[in-house]
């Protein structure tokens, strides 16, 4: 009986300990966000509220918590207020099988690839319960548009985490990542790289962010599904939009990058010199990386036209993917090293 | 009509007309200074020259006459170079004074350098100052801006008849100027402010106020007398800011007196009354128009119950609109009342207004000027109605011959043929003299009173007998006036206001009659005819001083301060006084007001409130308003409609002022009162000094004794009175004395100078100040012998 | 058909790749971004800021009430009323400037004949009642009476150029 207790009690610590964090980086990734996009800018973000802007979040927050909720008058309320709750549940949730480092997973789940996948595509209810039920047109549209995009692009995902799932030979994503060992040159991105592209295109289009961000551009249809939020619940898409973010994130690089893996592993001097850094930094680099990557791309791009998104969902990067796994199976069969010995 | 043509455009005009003027006829524009069309050719300026086919140099377009075939060009390279040329010599010595110039904007040599001169100026010279003079309280100066066009000198010289402005000194050392120092002399001085093309010469009042551009236009009708002068109404942001005269053919040419422009700085006046004010218990109170209009009906209608009718009185200006005065007489006639007179100077009831008088015998205004005789009985024209006094002497430079019966000398601005200065009272035998010499034998048995008049004794103080003068005199006159071809007989206030006005009149109609000349009476007011047909009079024969005399107990004033605009005014003072109800409707309150009225009600007065003037001819002219009232104040005219309504008599729901006008009667109805074949018997003459009132030209309504410019100018009027010398040496006063008369109890001290364009024994009083407002007594109305008795001060 | 260069450059993702290196580069350059209200963008000279009265070094005030200024005005934002003072000089008796209609042009600076109304560089002012936004003669003076070094040094740095 205790030791059940104990056993919970360690659970919820160590869920508090990743989904404390990772609310803190979310609110972080907001400043993230702004400040390096003004640097592409040529100016400078946000940097008023404490030293350099570190507590705008703060502010942001605190402003957000007080503004009221505006519950549209034929809004469907219950639904209404359930929407932005599933969207944060779901990115949330499928924290539970990122391995941080060797033995620090929350779930050791077997089948953790699939699970990641069932909970992203659950997140589209999120955006679909909001749409229906905010009873305004451009909500209805954006929903509409937003849920074909993420479903379209979930194909493209699932095809390339295929690619992955064949050549680590297991869903587990513990064991992908040990599967990674032996250097920078062991890493998934080598071998599947077309699919590493297409998974982390798909990532960007999965997360409603630019430039596939159609269904929640301002100019073109007035901030799509979340239009008629405010105050809190808006705050919840929000934080949301960017919890999925970090995990697309930390996803690319469990499955691609080798997780905790050290970069210098296994060459001579560096990576002794280097081996005193813990796998979770090197984790936390590399999410680091994707995460700049997703704001470079941003002040990138224009935004992608929605039959354009489409077509690139549908009839590029889905045939790349076809044709790759059937490059990785042959990769396989014919054991090309150093990654199929 | 002879054929020239001009840039190519032919053009009609009369033989030995000028260029210029056949330009203007047509519309083509030649750029001048010196020109106008009012004034003669100086030629001057030199910026009309254009050229002239077959001529070697270019002609002034003002001063050649233009013969058959003649071909001008405006625009040839010649041309311009000469007008771009005259330009910068004018620019010369022209100050750079156009931000602080009052001229800026509406000012000629702006314009003209603008479209005929030269960008940039090539003088590098020091310019030529000149010291500004001092012209008087109505015209500012700035001598360094004048580009001697010399309009003022020739305006001066030819129209007002003053031999004021001139210039002195040649060369660049040429001034405009008075020749002595001294302030500009002339009912009419304010014209050369319009005349100057630059701002040399502009309106002291209006100084520094407000720019041209800044200003909104509206038409209007001078209130102040009967000549109904147009003028325009300056105003910015609903406040009066100047007023110009408008050009009328007709009546005042291109002219405004001084009075109509300067009258309206009384605007403003500190004692301008605008919210109702009611007296309760002996307190004043200020009030809303609901109760004080309530308080009004209350106690008129009361007097009306308890007293009867003919118990009111309303005594009227006749500077009033046809409409108010139309409204006024229906109230009071709604009171059962007749008594309203707006006949505040006259004292004979039986003067015959001039529209019961033969249309066909009045003269216009524009035919004045082509008279040949005018003969002029107690008539100062210049002081009474300055714009007939400049067409009167427009007619004397024409060659017409002025023949005047007046009590004094008035030193007019134009030469009178013969005169004959006799005092008011020997008026009638004068008159009767010339009569005499015109009947035959036999007629003259239907002039009984004719035998009277001639019979009477002319003695004066101390002068024996001076009926061989007279009878010169009149038979001068009578040779002249005969000879004319077009006559003309102008019978002024002086006349009218006499207590045989009548008489006068009834003799002026017969020489009228018989010599087939035209007639004019200067009634005194701006609406008196308009007056008339409205019916702003008693059904009798009655003048206002029997209205005092009556000692109603009601009495209604609209625009009028007794004392100082009424005859005989401490009877009216004392008949309002003890009057229990008086009603004073006025646009300024006084002192007096305050102790003898028992309600104040603020009407709007002029360019305040719309309405029609008839005036001396029988036009009538409609005038809008120019500005809001100010306060509180109400047109008359809506002052009676709501009374009418609350007293419910029928035929006072008016909307707008445009509806009352169709109701006011063209044509006047009532019959002529009396006749001098049938007169009774005359007034015994009177020995001794004769009182003499009169309205000099600033005092002669509330509006202008509040215009300070216009008070404090060279033609202002002091409270003194003026005697003959001999007539002062007879009674043993020395000039500057101040001395006290007394008549049948009522005192006052005043200061006595002598004059001697004076006729004997005339006590020449004038009214408007509340220092001669002394006399009236309770006497019959034939005047009194006034007692003089000496107190040295 | 695409060229062969074409589609090599469209699978290696080129031009994403060449984006990125500009926004890239853009990163890292140095910012212009101005620290405001510790630092403050320079101003010219000539800039059109709040409305000031001019005085003559003799202290007497430069406006002689020509009213060109009101004139010009495009927006109707100057009102002017004059009378003769007691000495008989041309002076306002009333020179308001609304600065709610006011839209900072500078014609009045330039219609101005003796450099009275000019356009100081102050621009950074507030209002914090109704009415306020009216500027009277004695607000103007005042501000012309302080930054009178200012504007004078203003006039004569563009005084070449005019």
């Amino acid at each position: 009986m205790i030791d059940l207790l104990i056993a919970l009690v360690w659970i919820v610590l160590k869920i508090l300990l990743i989904a404390l964090p990772l609310l803190g980086a979310v609110a972080y990734m907001t400043l993230a966000e702004r400040k390096i996009l003004a640097y592409a800018h040529v100016r400078i973000g946000p940097n008023r509220v404490g030293f350099a802007g570190l507590l705008q979040p703060l502010a942001d927050g605190l402003k957000l918590f007080f503004k009221e909720i505006i519950i549209p008058s034929k809004a469907n309320p219950v639904v209404f207020v359930l929407a932005p709750i599933v969207s944060f549940a779901t990115a949330a949730a499928a924290w539970a099988v990122i391995p941080f480092d060797e033995g620090w997973v929350l779930a050791n789940v077997n089948a953790g690839l699939l699970y990641v996948l069932a909970l992203t595509s659950l997140g589209v209810y999120g955006i679909l319960m909001a749409g229906w039920s905010s009873n305004s047109k451009y909500a209805l549209f954006g929903a509409m548009r937003s849920a074909a995009q993420v479903v379209s692009y979930e194909i493209a995902m699932g095809f390339a985490l295929v690619g992955v799932l064949m050549a680590a030979d297991s869903t587990n994503l513990q064991d992908i990542v040990l599967r990674q060992q032996g250097g920078l040159w062991h890493w998934y991105w080598l071998p599947l790289l077309p699919l590493f592209v297409v998974y982390w295109i798909s990532g960007v289009a999965e997360t409603n962010r630019a430039p596939f961000d159609m269904a929640e551009g301002e100019a073109e249809i007035v901030a799509g599904f979340h239009v008629e939020y405010s105050g809190m619940s808006f705050a919840i898409f929000f934080l949301a939009e960017y919890a999925n973010m970090i995990l697309i994130s930390a996803l690319a690089s469990v499955l691609f990058l080798g997780g905790w893996l050290s970069p210098f592993e296994g060459i001579p001097v560096l990576g002794s010199l280097f081996s005193f850094v813990p796998g979770i930094i090197w984790f936390f680099a590399k999410m680091a990386f994707f995460l700049f990557l997703y704001v470079w791309l941003r002040a990138t791009l224009p935004r992608y036209r929605y039959d354009q998104i489409m077509y690139l969902g549908w009839k590029v990067l889905i045939p790349v993917t076809i044709v790759w796994i059937v490059v990785t199976g042959l990769l396989i069969e014919w054991r090309v090293a150093p990654w199929f010995i | 009509m002879i054929e020239i043509e001009i840039d190519g455009q032919k053009v009609e005009a009369e033989p030995g007309s000028m260029i210029i003027e056949a330009a203007d006829k047509v519309g083509i524009k030649i750029p001048r200074f010196c020109y106008h069309k009012k004034l003669s050719v100086a030629a001057n300026c030199r910026m009309c020259l254009v050229a002239v086919e077959k001529s070697r140099k270019p002609l002034p377009a003002c001063a050649t006459p233009i013969t058959d075939g003649m071909v001008v060009k405006t625009r040839t390279a010649e041309a311009l170079a000469a007008q771009k040329a005259v330009m910068e010599f004018l620019l010369i010595n022209h100050p750079l004074d156009c931000p602080i110039c009052d001229q800026g904007g509406e000012c000629e040599l702006q314009d003209v350098a603008m479209g005929y001169g030269k960008d940039v100026s090539r003088f590098t010279e020091g310019k030529r100052v000149i010291k500004d003079k001092n012209l008087g309280s109505l015209i500012a100066t700035d001598m360094t801006r004048c580009i001697l066009c010399t309009r003022c000198v020739r305006f001066g010289e030819e129209i007002a008849g003053i031999v004021e402005m001139g210039v002195t000194g040649r060369g660049e050392a040429s001034e405009v100027g008075t020749y002595v120092e001294e302030h500009l002399i002339s009912e009419v001085s304010g014209n050369i402010i319009d005349l100057c093309p630059v701002g040399a010469l502009t309106s002291k009042p209006f100084r520094f106020k407000a720019r041209a551009w800044e200003l909104n236009q509206h038409t209007s009708i001078a209130p102040h007398d009967p000549l109904g002068a147009n003028i325009y109404i300056h105003t910015r942001n609903g406040d009066v800011m100047r007023v110009v005269p408008k050009e009328c053919e007709s009546i005042n040419e291109t002219w405004a007196s001084d009075r109509d422009r300067f009258s309206y700085t009384g605007l403003n006046a500190e004692d301008r009354l605008l919210k109702p004010m009611v007296k309760a218990h002996g307190e004043w109170q200020e009030c809303d128009w609901s109760l004080a209009l309530s308080t009004v009906h209350k106690q008129l209608e009361n007097i009306h119950q308890h007293c009867g009718e003919d118990r009111i009185a309303a005594v009227v200006s006749p500077n009033l609109s046809s409409e108010e005065l139309y409204l006024a007489q229906k109230y009071l006639r709604g009171l059962e009342s007749h008594y309203i007179e707006h006949r505040l100077q006259q004292v004979d009831p039986q003067f015959i207004p001039t529209p019961l008088l033969a249309r066909e015998r009045q003269a216009s205004i524009a035919e004045v000027e082509d008279m040949d005789a005018i003969f002029l009985v107690g008539c100062d024209i210049q002081r009474e109605v300055p714009l007939l006094g400049l067409r009167v002497r427009k007619a004397s430079l024409q060659g017409a011959n002025i023949l005047s019966l007046n009590p004094l000398d008035f030193h007019f601005n134009f030469e009178q043929k013969a005169q004959c200065i006799v005092s008011m009272q020997t008026f009638l035998f004068a008159l009767a003299v010339w009569i005499q010499s015109e009947l035959k034998a036999e007629e003259l048995k239907e002039w009984p009173v004719l035998d009277q008049l001639i019979k009477q004794d002319v003695d004066y103080c101390g002068h024996p007998d001076e009926r061989a003068l007279i009878q010169a005199q009149i038979e001068s006159i009578r040779k002249v006036f005969v000879a004319g071809r077009q006559k003309l007989i102008i019978m002024g206030a002086l006349a009218i206001n006499d207590p045989q006005a009548s008489l006068i009149q009834q003799a002026l109609l017969w020489l009228a009659e018989r010599y087939d000349a035209k007639l004019i009476f200067l009634l005194a007011g701006a609406n008196q005819h308009g007056a008339v047909l409205a019916g702003a009079m008693p059904e009798q024969a009655m003048s206002i001083v029997d209205l005092w005399h009556a000692k109603l107990p009601a009495y209604l004033l609209v625009n009028v301060e007794p004392e100082l605009d009424c005859t005989h005014p401490a009877l009216a003072l004392k008949a309002l006084h003890d009057a229990s109800c008086v009603v004073v409707m006025t646009a300024f309150v006084t002192e007096k007001m305050l102790e003898y009225a028992d309600v104040l009600l603020p009407i709007a007065p002029f360019s305040e409130y719309a309405g029609t003037l008839v005036n001396l001819e029988g036009k009538r002219q409609a005038f809008n308003a120019a500005v809001h009232p100010q306060g509180e104040a109400r047109p008359a005219w809506k002052i009676f409609r709501v009374l009418g309504q609350l007293a419910q008599m029928p035929g006072f729901d008016y909307d707008t002022w445009t509806e009352i006008t169709p109701d006011i009667p063209t044509e006047a109805s009532k019959a002529p009162l009396s006749s001098l074949t049938e007169r009774y018997r005359l007034p015994q003459r009177q020995a001794g000094l004769q009182l003499l009132p009169y309205w000099p030209l600033y005092r002669s309504d509330p509006l202008v004794r509040r215009a300070d410019p216009l008070q404090r100018c060279a033609l202002s009027a002091d409270p003194v009175i003026a005697l003959h010398p001999e007539t002062a040496a007879h009674y043993g006063f020395k000039a500057n004395e101040a001395v006290s008369w007394q008549q049948e109890g009522h005192v006052a001290t005043l200061i006595v100078k002598t004059d001697p364009s004076l006729s004997l024994d005339t006590v020449y009083w004038p009214m408007g100040f509340s220092e001669t407002a002394c006399w009236g007594a309770l006497a019959p109305l034939v005047l009194e012998r006034m007692r003089a008795l000496e107190e040295n001060e | 058909m695409r060229s062969l260069k074409e589609i090599v450059k469209s699978f290696m993702l080129w031009e994403l790749l060449v984006g990125l290196k500009l926004t890239g580069r853009y990163v890292l350059s140095k910012k212009i971004t101005i620290q405001y209200p510790e630092e403050t963008t320079p101003i010219s000279p000539r800039f059109r800021g709040l409305h000031a009265l001019r005085r003559y070094p003799n202290g007497e005030e430069r406006c002689i009430a020509c009213k060109l200024c009101e004139a010009v005005c495009p927006a109707l934002a100057i009102t002017i009323e004059s009378a003769p003072r007691e000495d008989g000089s041309r002076r306002t008796t009333r020179y308001d400037i609304d600065l709610f209609k006011c839209i900072y042009c500078g014609f009045c600076e330039e219609s101005c004949p003796v450099d009275s109304i000019v356009e100081t560089h102050w621009s950074q002012y507030h209002f914090e009642h109704r009415g306020e936004n009216i500027m009277t003669k004695p607000m103007l003076l005042a501000i012309g009476d302080r930054y009178e070094a200012e504007i004078a040094k203003a006039r004569a740095e563009d005084a070449p150029y005019r």
